[in-house]
């Protein structure tokens, strides 16, 4: 379940990053930081199992909630509950090293995701068989393809049913054939009562996957409730 | 009461990670020497090459004194300890800004980034005391018991090493100078511990100087235990104990209490 109450995220901007320019700044009694608030007042609650699909334009705040979601960063204002295990699917790959081996980054990944060796010992084989890359996982990740490479990520990220799975404009993930047993994946975890919440661009997805629709513009919550009129609504903004 | 519950709560959490905490250390250790010919032989010949030229530099050409062991034994004693200090400092500093892409994607307490730098480190040192071994056996230097006094010595740098970790981390995160900051700082450090010279040499009007810095007591501590055969000076190792303490626990509150923003910023 993710509960959001007058939802708010400012950042402060520090203008200087460096001492060079921060010290004239400060003596000059210059503004040191600005702000600049990329969410506000956001009101939406999903209930367990249920699919939150989250549209905007680029910039729109969409990747910060994900971020506040995934409990990386903090609001700056009003509240977030979220209850249950998180799985980020957002920028896949983020905790690869090339110099390691697909095996040994196939481990650090799961523990990244709070995956235990043991547990993961049970997982491994189904995790290389769903990026199909028996052969390769004694090689230094670096030899991969940039296909592989991302097959392996999801496959990593899905190895377990999460409570909460954060999409963020996916499936640019291999060829048309994973694409496809990636969204099975999904809809799979849906059906045994993971909540997705997708960030898109692409309308037709939400419908698919999505029963609940928040549509942000410029930080601001445009729209949240059903699907088909938060689909209109962006289409308006966008026009 | 809350602060209480909080603390234990993070406590708890850092344990349920444990695994990611040795995972990167080792991804630390063995993506650094995966390309290179000689591998981790380089964690050897490192410090090596720089017991050469400085006793080459101090001993033949200074003529610094070093009781009655060889230089290069008074020397090394010193000096993979400071190695092992002024490594693990440089690379907590980025140990935040290098993993910037897990920074801002997944949540894991992110003291976890600063500790497995350490680790790496520490292995590098067991590894570099080969090169300690193999000059203890070529001059024939004794060793006594009290040579055990070398873990609890190693446990208070360790605590004082991890506590600056932890600041200079998050610091540098806000801004990028600390890094630079560091470097400049760091030698001119190890010119005030002694490390190269024996404290008798220093003038006595500036001994102070050595009192007010942790890792001089602890750099005469390895050397009392290790070449005297003594016991350390049980007052100052103490007074160095609770300073590393507190600056571990201080910085350890700063860290967590910054940690919230560490995604906005890196």
């Amino acid at each position: 379940m993710i509960k959001a109450e007058n939802l708010s995220k400012q950042y402060s901007i520090t203008k200087q990053r460096t001492f060079k320019e921060f010290l004239p700044a400060l003596l000059g009694g210059h503004d040191t930081v600005s702000n600049f608030l990329a969410l506000s007042h956001l009101n939406f609650e999903i209930q367990k199992g249920e699919s939150l699909g989250i549209l905007g334009k680029n910039g729109s705040g969409k990747s910060t909630l994900l971020k506040i979601i995934a409990g990386v960063t903090k609001p700056s204002d009003g509240r977030i509950t979220v209850v249950g295990k998180v799985a980020p699917l957002i920028e896949l790959g983020a905790g690869f090293h090339p110099e390691l081996t697909g095996k040994e980054n196939v481990y650090l990944n799961g523990s990244i995701l709070g995956i235990k060796k043991k547990h993961m010992d049970k997982l491994y084989n189904n995790i290389v068989r769903f990026a199909e890359l028996e052969e390769f996982m004694d090689e230094p990740v670096k030899h991969y393809s940039s296909g592989m490479y991302m097959r392996l990520a999801f496959s990593v990220a899905v190895a377990e049913k999460p409570d909460i799975l954060l999409v963020d404009e996916i499936l640019a993930v291999g060829d048309i054939k994973f694409q496809q047993k990636c969204l099975d994946r999904i809809k799979e975890f849906q059906m045994m009562g993971s909540t997705l919440i997708l960030v898109t661009h692409n309308p037709d997805q939400i419908g698919t996957y999505c029963q609940k629709a928040l549509v942000l513009d410029n930080g601001k919550q445009i729209y949240y409730g059903e699907v088909n009129e938060g689909v209109e609504k962006y289409k308006n903004i966008l026009s | 009461m809350d602060k209480a519950k909080k603390l234990l709560k993070n406590i708890r959490l850092f344990f349920s990670y444990r695994e990611l905490l040795f995972n990167l250390s080792n991804r630390e250790i063995s993506q650094r020497y995966k390309q290179s010919v000689l591998g981790y032989a380089w964690v050897i010949l490192n410090p090596l090459f720089q017991l050469l030229v400085l006793t080459f530099v101090f001993s033949t050409i200074f003529k610094v004194a070093s009781f009655n062991v060889p230089y290069i034994i008074f020397l090394i004693v010193g000096l993979l300890p400071w190695n092992f200090f002024a490594a693990s400092l440089s690379s907590a500093a980025n140990a935040l800004v290098n993993n910037s892409s897990l920074v801002t994607k997944i949540y894991f307490p992110r003291e976890i980034l600063v500790y497995s730098t350490i680790i790496a480190k520490i292995v590098d040192f067991l590894y570099s005391c080969i090169v300690l071994v193999f000059f203890f056996m070529f001059y024939k230097v004794g060793i006594t018991y009290h040579i055990v006094w070398v873990i609890p010595i190693f446990i208070i740098q360790l605590i004082f090493t991890a506590g600056l970790s932890l600041l200079l981390a998050s610091f540098n995160l806000f801004y990028r100078d600390i890094q630079y900051l560091l470097s400049l700082i760091v030698s001119l450090w190890f010119y005030l511990t002694p490390v190269i010279y024996p404290v008798e040499q220093f003038p006595e009007k500036y001994r102070w100087i050595f009192a007010i810095n942790p890792m001089s007591v602890i750099t005469n501590a390895y050397r009392q235990v290790v070449l005297s055969g003594g016991e350390p000076n049980l007052k100052s190792l103490g007074v160095a104990l609770l300073t590393s303490l507190i600056l571990f626990i201080v910085s350890f509150l700063i860290f967590k209490k910054n940690e919230g923003e560490f995604a906005d910023y890196v």
